[in-house]
This record gives C-alpha cells, sequence and structure tokens, in this order.
C-alpha cells in the first residue's frame, strides 16, 4: 500500500484513505482514527480476526510469538508484550510477569501467596501468578499511588 | 501503561537477606526467651554471652537453610513432604546446638521440651503467616473492586 504524507503551510488537516475493496488493514485505520470502541486484530485458525480490547483476558508470549485470550478465543497479535502496553496506554493491562499482560478488569479475585506473590483469578477461571517482581507495583497501581 | 520499575539484582539480595535476619531475630528471641525460663527454673538469673552468641549465630545459618533448602517452609502457603523435612531438620539442628553448646545444661527432658517449644514455635508463624495472608486477601479484593468500579466510571 502505498503511503502519501503532506506537510500543509495551513487549514484544516486531513487524512484521505483511498481504498478498492475495503479490508482488514483500512478497517483497522478507520477505526483508529474515528476513535471507536478499542479494538484488537489478530490471527486465528479461520483468518484475521478483531476483538474488543475490553473483552481480553490476558495476553501470553510464548516463543517470540504473542497469544491474546478471550473467553471464547485465542487470537495471535502482531509485536511484543512491550509495544502492545505501550501503544495500548492502559493501566487496565498491567505487566504481571515476563511473558503476560493481564487485564485487570476482568480479575475477579486475587490471593496473596507466599514470598509476595499474587494469584489472580480469570473471568474464565484461569489462575495467573503475579510474579514477586511485578507484585508490588500492581499492589501500587490498585491503591493508585503509581 | 507505565513503565515498569524492576528490582535490581542488589534490591533483590537485599530483599532476601532482610527476610533471613528478620527469622534469625524472631527464633533468636523465642529461643532466648525458653532458656531463659530454664535457667530461672534452675534458680540461675543470667544467661552467658557466648550462648546468645551461638543462638544469633544458629538461627541466622538455620534462616538461610529455612529459605534456600526448604522452601521457606514458615511462610509456604501449602505444607508438603519438604516442608515437613524442613521443620524436622531445624528443629533437630536446634536440638543437637543447644546439647553441643550446653544452653540446656545437656539435659535429656530439658532437650526434649525444647524440641516440642521449636515446633510449637514453628506452627505459631506458619499460622500467624496464614492469616496475615488472609487478611491481605481480604485488603487485595478491596483494593481490586475499588480498582475497577472507578475505570468503569472513567469509561
Amino acid at each position: 500500500m502505498k503511503i502519501d504524507i503532506q506537510k500543509i503551510a495551513g487549514g484544516e488537516e486531513s487524512i484521505v484513505i483511498r481504498y478498492i475493496e475495503p479490508n482488514p488493514v483500512v478497517e483497522r485505520v478507520v477505526e483508529l482514527l474515528s476513535n471507536k470502541e478499542r479494538k484488537l486484530w489478530g490471527k486465528t485458525s479461520e483468518g484475521n480476526e478483531c476483538i474488543s480490547l475490553d473483552d481480553v483476558l490476558f495476553l501470553e508470549s510464548v516463543d517470540d510469538r504473542v497469544f491474546a485470550y478471550t473467553k471464547e478465543k485465542v487470537l495471535q497479535i502482531d509485536g511484543s508484550l512491550n509495544s502492545f502496553t505501550a501503544d495500548i496506554c492502559d493501566e487496565c493491562f498491567f505487566r504481571c510477569s515476563k511473558s503476560m499482560v493481564i487485564n485487570i478488569n476482568k480479575v475477579v479475585s486475587l490471593k496473596s501467596l507466599s514470598s509476595n506473590r499474587i494469584d489472580a483469578t480469570m473471568d474464565g477461571g484461569e489462575h495467573i501468578m503475579i510474579s514477586r517482581r511485578y507484585a508490588s507495583e500492581f499492589r501500587r497501581l490498585l491503591k493508585g499511588d503509581r | 501503561m507505565r513503565e515498569e520499575k524492576k528490582l535490581t539484582l542488589w534490591e533483590r539480595y537485599l530483599t532476601k537477606e532482610i527476610g533471613i535476619e528478620f527469622k534469625a531475630c524472631l527464633y533468636f528471641f523465642a529461643i532466648l526467651f525458653f532458656v531463659c525460663v530454664f535457667r530461672m527454673i534452675n534458680g540461675t538469673f543470667s544467661v552467658s554471652i557466648a550462648h546468645m552468641a551461638e543462638m544469633i549465630f544458629t538461627c541466622y545459618i538455620i534462616g538461610y537453610m529455612q529459605v534456600f533448602l526448604f522452601g521457606n517452609f514458615d511462610e509456604a502457603d501449602t505444607l508438603g513432604l519438604r516442608e515437613y523435612a524442613g521443620v524436622t531438620v531445624c528443629t533437630l539442628l536446634y536440638c543437637g546446638v543447644s546439647v553441643l553448646g550446653g544452653w540446656l545444661d545437656r539435659k535429656v527432658l530439658a532437650t526434649l521440651i525444647f524440641a516440642a517449644y521449636i515446633l510449637l514455635t514453628y506452627v505459631c508463624v506458619i499460622l500467624i503467616y496464614r492469616s496475615k495472608r488472609r487478611i491481605d486477601d481480604k485488603k487485595l479484593n478491596e483494593e481490586l473492586k475499588l480498582f475497577q468500579t472507578e475505570h468503569k466510571k472513567s469509561e
């Protein structure tokens, strides 16, 4: 796809999208620009799919691939956990270990474990460990001290 | 999401070391109390400084063993074979050192009561940590609900 960026001296800034047929990339750009419901694009066995970010339970990095888990689906998304957290810019998505990011809004309950670790039970029943390294930051986030 | 502040190797070491030192102090005072009571019953109202030094060093070394060999059993979430082995070995070590150092004048009955006392101390510490975690659970879940409510309001 050709990208044409022009600098203008004055007037209103605008973006023109030209496409032959609607496709996921165009839809993604339109959604991003129109600031609609936050969505996440990824691949499933059935092809490209898009899910609402609010439905994501957690993200996991396995062998340099990142998977987003909802109650029903698992999507492989582009990029890394670091790039995801940087792009999303949302306190609800918390890096809870080297390989996982959880959606705090989807946590049903928390259990304090020894060595300052925390066990988070997700909406889907999964148990995710918040490692000691990240637990203090998590506690501060919940308290609103971050 | 903001940038995480990761703990440095030094900070992680310090956290572990403080934990071990806290344990050493806790068990040292528990043992010192027992030895003081034993000596008072026997009509002596003083304790040797050498014995106290032996006690603190023993507690410190056993503290290391508890953390690195026996999975920090007094803070464990569940008690398994490793934890029970830890309780037994550490109790035997305390009793062994007490006999070698003559803390309890090498009296068999006093040493057996001392072993029971150490076991009781471990049980109490395990229960204290467990109830501390239960209170922490409640606090964490309250804060979680508050966070979720506030976040939903702001959306």
